[in-house]
């Protein structure tokens, strides 16, 4: 009798183990939810960027054309307004914008948003270390933002392709890139050449980014890179001093230095 | 006790179905032993290296088979294919597009300055592009784009389409669809074929056209030096090695930006660049001829540079013989024009400037892009016989 109900509790335990629905533990979870979208917008002087066409001035007086702005956010974190944050799970871990490929600038995540008022929202401009890794996207577009390994490995945060008016009156292209700096034991770029690797993702948090989740409705936020403002402040950029940026850490420190106050956001509806 | 057995019966068999109603069902497939005309469309297996894209253009109507690449590849090969009778007229894809040459004619092949010529004479309008690793390219086909899924002409969109064109084209076969059809349907030998391939001996033109794009997109190339390399299966050269180091970096040859490297091993975008060697446009069939885009004036592919030492002459026009010229025109030869890609951003100073060392070290590079196992794989080769 007493070994029948040993078996009993065994087979009930097993049972209990091998079943295919895992019980979840009861915790306090909010019942309602809503979704959150996300348009990215490209701006100049506060108009949508004319793509190729020399019509803007920047900061340092250069007469400048952008061609195409393609770059990585990630780590998107909501700030809900009781102190919680909110950030998205596999799959929703980072978006990829590409002013060549206009389906890349919306994004619906797809997690579900606890319902409710929120404060901010903050994300790393580029990726950082940990998603930042060699061929984790294997096929194009993201794939094409590739940053070689010997210049420290994964992808391009950004690339900001234009030309501007030279000071001898030419029309010059520059490569405004940002991804892993290096430091360099000498000028001459050999094999051994690189003594170390610097980060250079950055967060940025969202001025005035106060939204609202309501149960079962989309809140869409519109993300704006404001492009002159890379070459604004504090640090005035002269494309003629500096034109490509990819190894030469002191540079993207000035653009990672701009990029704070890049962002803003739009509409939010 | 009665009450406690039937209950521990009773959790023993829940328990039981619990377990087995997670395992999940395997399909019990039939298996065709002995009949070799049977239509058994098995996949075609790529094997590539891990670092390759997953994504791969391939037509939904049109999924590679075995007997499907088989089929194509004898195709590929038949002189017959063009729908002539008189050998002299006899032409086929691989009258051009030669295994040696990674697919292309290359200037050992037929032609002696490597510029095609068609069965009257005339010429392409651009030199070749390697068919190789094409089942990759995700942007649009030949120098310009021009076979894309998006082209509103309906016969412009895929690779079987441009079976199709070379069948046409004066300066290809200057042949027509039916006459290759009827060609091939006349062999007797090929119905198994296209029983196995297609489950039909019904022989149509779209059915040769599926099983040479089927071949043509089984062609791959990666087992080259470099592709070893990154395998850690083998060690660059210091020469070598200095040459992938300009190869990647901006302020050495920046080819990397248009031309991948470790973290895009198709050594192209795919994408079309205006590279800065002429300040002139005028040829109709540029990018800027399919989009009407102005920025594309002058825009064409970058080629993928798998295998460049075997397909010269380089660029869309064939203008350079050697990959020393390609490199002296990268280091010093551009030439300003408002098209030039923003990627060649060191045209306000003629290129790269490189020391002719660091010439000969990107040369050596470049070549560890050969792929022998392309040029000698049996299977990219004629079939044993041909029907």
């Amino acid at each position: 009798m007493k070994s029948l109900k040993y078996i009993s509790i065994i087979v009930l335990l097993l049972t209990l183990m091998f079943s295919c629905k895992r019980e979840d533990p009861i915790v306090d979870i909010p019942v309602k939810y809503g979704n959150i979208g996300f348009q990215f917008a490209n701006n100049v002087d506060g108009q949508a960027l004319r793509v190729d066409t020399l019509v803007y001035t920047n900061a340092a007086g250069n007469n400048y054309m952008v061609n195409e702005v393609q770059y990585f956010v990630s780590d998107i974190v909501l700030q809900n307004s009781n102190g919680t944050f909110v950030s998205f799970g596999t799959g929703s871990e980072l978006h990829y914008m590409d002013s060549d490929l206009p389906e890349t600038s919306n994004w619906s995540v797809a997690d579900k948003i606890p319902v409710g008022s929120y404060t901010s929202i903050s994300f790393t401009f580029g990726l950082n270390e940990v998603r930042n890794i060699s061929n984790v996207f294997l096929n194009p577009p993201e794939s094409n933002m590739w940053w070689p390994l010997f210049l420290g490995g994964g992808y391009h945060y950004m690339k900001l392709n234009g030309k501007w008016i030279d000071t001898a009156s030419n029309l010059s292209a520059f490569n405004f890139h940002l991804g892993i700096g290096q430091t360099y034991a000498h000028d001459v770029i050999v094999v051994d050449s690189i003594t170390g690797f610097v980060q250079n993702y950055f967060t940025v948090t969202l001025p005035n980014s106060a939204f609202t989740i309501r149960e079962d409705k989309t809140t869409n936020v519109e993300i704006v890179m404001n492009i002159e403002k890379w070459f604004e402040g504090p640090n005035v950029w002269d494309f003629n001093v500096c034109s490509a940026t990819m190894q030469n850490q002191s540079a993207m420190q000035q653009v990672v230095e701009n990029g704070g106050t890049v962002f803003s956001v739009g509409t939010i509806q | 006790m009665k009450y406690l057995q039937k209950k521990l019966f009773l959790m023993l068999m829940v328990g039981i179905f619990m377990l087995t109603s997670c395992t999940k069902e395997i399909p019990i497939t039939e298996v065709y032993i002995g009949d070799s005309t049977k239509y058994d469309p098995k996949p075609y297996v790529f094997n590539t290296p891990w670092f390759f894209p997953t994504e791969m253009n391939i037509p939904a109507d049109n999924p590679l088979t075995v007997d499907g690449v088989f089929l194509g590849r004898t195709l590929f090969y038949d002189m017959r294919f063009s729908g002539y009778q008189s050998a002299d007229s006899q032409m086929c894809c691989a009258t051009c597009h030669l295994q040696e040459n990674a697919f292309e004619c290359g200037m050992n092949g037929p032609f002696p300055n490597g510029h095609p010529v068609g069965i009257t004479g005339i010429a392409t309008p651009h030199v070749m592009l390697p068919v190789v690793n094409l089942v990759w390219q995700n942007n649009g086909y030949l120098w310009n784009g021009l076979i894309h899924p998006d082209n509103p002409q309906v016969s412009k969109r895929t690779i079987e389409d441009v079976v199709c064109m070379a069948v046409y084209a004066p300066h290809e076969m200057l042949s027509d669809t039916n006459k290759a059809r009827n060609a091939i349907a006349a062999i007797p030998g090929y119905k198994p074929l296209f029983k196995k391939a297609f489950n039909t001996e019904t022989i149509t033109f779209k059915l040769m056209a599926k099983a040479v794009a089927q071949f043509i997109r089984s062609i791959v190339s990666v087992n080259s030096k470099f592709d070893q390399y990154l395998l850690h299966q083998t060690a660059f050269t210091p020469s070598e090695a200095n040459g992938f180091v300009l190869f990647v970096t901006e302020q050495g040859a920046d080819c990397f930006h248009c031309h991948g490297g470790d973290g895009n091993p198709l050594l192209t975008t795919y994408q079309f660049y205006n590279n800065a060697k002429d300040t002139i446009f005028t040829d109709p069939n540029d990018r800027y001829g399919v989009t009407g885009d102005p920025m594309d004036h002058g825009a064409y592919l970058a080629p993928s540079l798998r295998n460049c030492e075997l397909t010269p002459p380089y660029m869309h026009d064939g203008r350079y013989n050697t990959l020393d010229e390609v490199i002296n025109f990268y280091s010093e030869g551009l030439k300003p024009s408002p098209y030039a890609s923003p990627l060649m951003h060191k045209l306000a100073i003629g290129g790269a400037h490189l020391t002719p060392q660091q010439k000969a070290d990107l040369k050596a590079f470049l070549l560890t892009l050969t792929d022998h196992d392309l040029t000698s794989n049996p299977a990219y080769g004629p079939p044993p016989n041909f029907p």
